[in-house]
């Protein structure tokens, strides 16, 4: 068990890739904002990538462990102490019953950070998933944000824990995030309503062009970016409304840039599945992981666009990146 | 294999003309994981629906590895695949063997609930949900008259007031074509296009609409399972159609209540009062949703009624048409 003493701002249980083929029912996949530092975290501790631990968001989250376990901490710098003691992000360490793993608020750039304790974090599984889907209220712990008193099962641990711990993610791996008011690069490709049927040439190169700011209102199921007048390619959205970013309702892509009106809105993985504006662009999957670092209210993006090709070939490049045999003894 | 049709942006990687009273089709670039398929033109024909929903099927009982899921829509099915088990490409020629093999759709009778709603039209939720977005939002929006939406879509439409409106959103069924967004979300359709309203969507976005919120926006009708974003125009309340919770035995197999290729009906229209009890009755579980659970539908005769009600349908789109160049889009 682990029992939580303090919440923190918003803290989930989330898994990898979340709850996979329930698009066409309404259920976005869940699942870490930064699936980056959320693998490599259970690397470190010797669990398979996808494995239940926690999303911890902006900070303040306290809590006991009951018996031995490796633990890694992945992400955002929050000041995490174990018993007192500062740790190092990107680095296992073995915990006893009794420690105490406390988290501060953000120390620096980033805003999430992922804890992963051997074994896994073993709510029961809904809908095929363990991932916490906040905007349908399912999946985690009781559908729900983390609180005071909330005690998690843990599973059974594949490895040795005092064997998983001691190992880093070598510094060439880990991340540097780009700090508040600095811009993102963010790998996109083109979406299904792009150039030329319903923006023109220009609105995209505008489009992959801008320093767009994140919003504040931006959370788990959208980020917003800056208003902006689009010329459009269309006069209006004909079957799909008045205005010419209205389509018929179909399909969103995870990681969609829909416009709506005039604002752009980054689908994020608690995202709407299926909706009546544009999408003009479909950011990478091997890039949404920076999507769980930005800071909502203060980060800027710029979308770098890729191909197809290019899009998959980061994809298969981040999935070898995030393995056992690229960790350091530390 | 036919001439695959491509732009020069990349985002149409194939289309393919009209075959043999099927409806032309493009596949378009939904970044590394999705692909969306199109078929015809973007006008609201819900006969195509049914040949959306055939070939889902189809794709559904054949398909290949990489292949996740697909999310179906009026005119479309989104693809989610893994890029890295099955090329585009081959998806590409997987989606059209299934569609070129289709069988013809007018002679169907395919199963379809009959599950019918009762609806509080301008209710105390609407107008919240709009005395904020007016709030907050945009002040100036000339989709809100008198804090509802229900006048702007009389105007809308060319109908008389608000009380026609809501008498035409009672006098249709509603095809239920796709869930998504959120967790079973319908995106409904009017069977009787003498009644088939249309309205623009919102701009910006809204950012707060209650769970049971019923809107339009283009032909297509809403209700929102959870407290949510929304783009649509809302003029109306219903029962619960999700509940993680599963409290009722409507939800006993799953938190959600629909179906695609539901009819949903709305009937009796009630006050705020009693939808608050009938509400409450859902939670109880006491309250018992009408559905009628062994309806079917016979596309050939739906076809025929069309025929039979296409003069007077062509009159009201004309009135409607005329309506809406005179009103403003917000």
């Amino acid at each position: 068990m682990l029992e939580v003493r303090n919440g923190g701002f918003e803290t989930t249980v989330q898994d990898y890739p979340g709850r996979i083929g329930m698009l066409s029912l309404g259920f976005a996949p869940a699942g870490p904002m930064d699936d980056y530092a959320f693998r490599f975290a259970n690397v470190l501790v010797g669990n398979p990538p996808g494995t239940a631990g926690l999303e911890i968001t902006a900070g303040g989250l306290v809590i006991a462990f009951e018996d031995e376990r490796a633990i890694a901490v992945c992400g955002a710098d929050m000041g995490a102490r174990l018993n007192g003691q500062p740790l190092e992000l990107w680095r296992s360490y073995l915990v006893r019953a009794g420690d105490i793993l406390e988290f501060d608020y953000l120390q620096g750039p980033g805003f999430r950070t992922y804890l992963a304790v051997s074994g896994g974090i073993d709510v029961p599984p809904v809908l095929g998933s363990r991932a916490t889907y906040l905007p349908g209220a399912i999946g985690g712990f009781e559908g729900r944000k983390l609180q005071a008193g909330d005690r998690l099962p843990l599973g059974e641990p594949l490895t040795d824990p005092a064997q998983a711990a001691g190992r880093r993610v070598p510094a060439s791996l880990i991340p540097s995030y780009p700090g508040y008011n600095e811009v993102w690069e963010v790998e996109a490709t083109r979406g299904p309503q792009a150039d030329p049927d319903y923006m023109t040439a220009e609105d995209m190169a505008f489009f992959f062009s801008h320093h767009w700011k994140l919003d504040a209102a931006s959370n788990r199921t959208g980020y917003r970016l800056d208003i902006h007048k689009w010329q459009w390619a269309r006069e209006s959205g004909g079957a799909g409304g008045g205005h010419p970013s209205n389509i018929l309702d179909n399909g969103y892509p995870v990681g969609a840039v829909n416009v709506c009106g005039d604002q752009p809105i980054i689908l994020c993985i608690d995202g709407p599945t299926l909706g009546g504006f544009i999408c003009n662009a479909v950011v990478a999957k091997a890039a949404m992981w920076k999507l769980g670092q930005m800071v909502p209210g203060w980060s800027y993006i710029r979308f770098k666009e890729v191909t197809l090709e290019e899009a998959i070939t980061l994809l298969k490049q981040q999935d070898e990146t995030i393995h056992e045999s690229n960790l350091e003894r530390s | 294999m036919t001439e695959h049709v491509t732009q020069p942006s990349g985002v149409i990687l194939a289309s393919f003309p009209e075959r043999n009273g099927r409806p032309s089709v493009v596949y378009r670039n939904a970044g590394d994981s999705f692909l969306l398929v199109e078929f015809g033109e973007m006008v609201f024909d819900l006969t195509m629906s049914f040949r959306v929903l055939g070939l889902d099927d189809a794709i559904k009982h054949n398909r290949p590895a990489g292949l996740i899921e697909t999310i179906p829509a009026l005119r479309s099915i989104l693809i989610n695949y893994d890029c890295r088990q099955i090329s585009v490409r081959d998806l590409i020629d997987f989606v059209e063997d299934q569609y070129e093999h289709l069988p013809p759709f007018e002679n169907l009778v395919v199963p379809s609930r009959i599950v019918e709603l009762p609806i509080a039209f301008d209710d105390k939720w609407t107008r919240e949900a709009i005395a904020r977005y007016v709030q907050y939002q945009r002040a100036d929006a000339p989709n809100v008259i008198d804090g509802t939406n229900s006048k702007y879509a009389a105007m809308y439409n060319g109908l008389r007031d608000e009380e026609e409106f809501f008498s035409y959103i009672m006098a249709t069924d509603w095809w239920n074509a796709a869930l998504g967004f959120f967790p079973g979300l319908p995106f409904a359709y009017p069977l009787d296009p003498r009644y088939a309203v249309v309205l623009p969507k919102y701009n910006p976005t809204r950012h707060w609409t209650p769970a049971g919120t019923v809107g339009i926006a283009g032909p297509c009708l809403a209700i929102y399972p959870v407290e949510s974003a929304g783009g649509y125009q809302i003029f109306g309340h219903t029962v619960p159609i999700y509940d993680p919770l599963q409290r009722n035995p409507a939800f006993r197999e799953s938190p959600v209540l629909l179906r695609p290729g539901d009819r949903l009906r709305f009937r009796p229209r009630v006050t705020d009062e009693e939808l608050e009890a009938l509400i409450q009755a859902v939670y109880d579980g006491t309250y018992q949703y009408v559905i009628d659970e062994t309806a079917t539908f016979d596309v050939g005769a739906y076809l025929r009624f069309l025929k039979e009600v296409e003069p007077e349908a062509e009159a009201f789109r004309r009135r409607q048409a005329e309506a809406a160049a005179r009103v403003p889009v917000p």
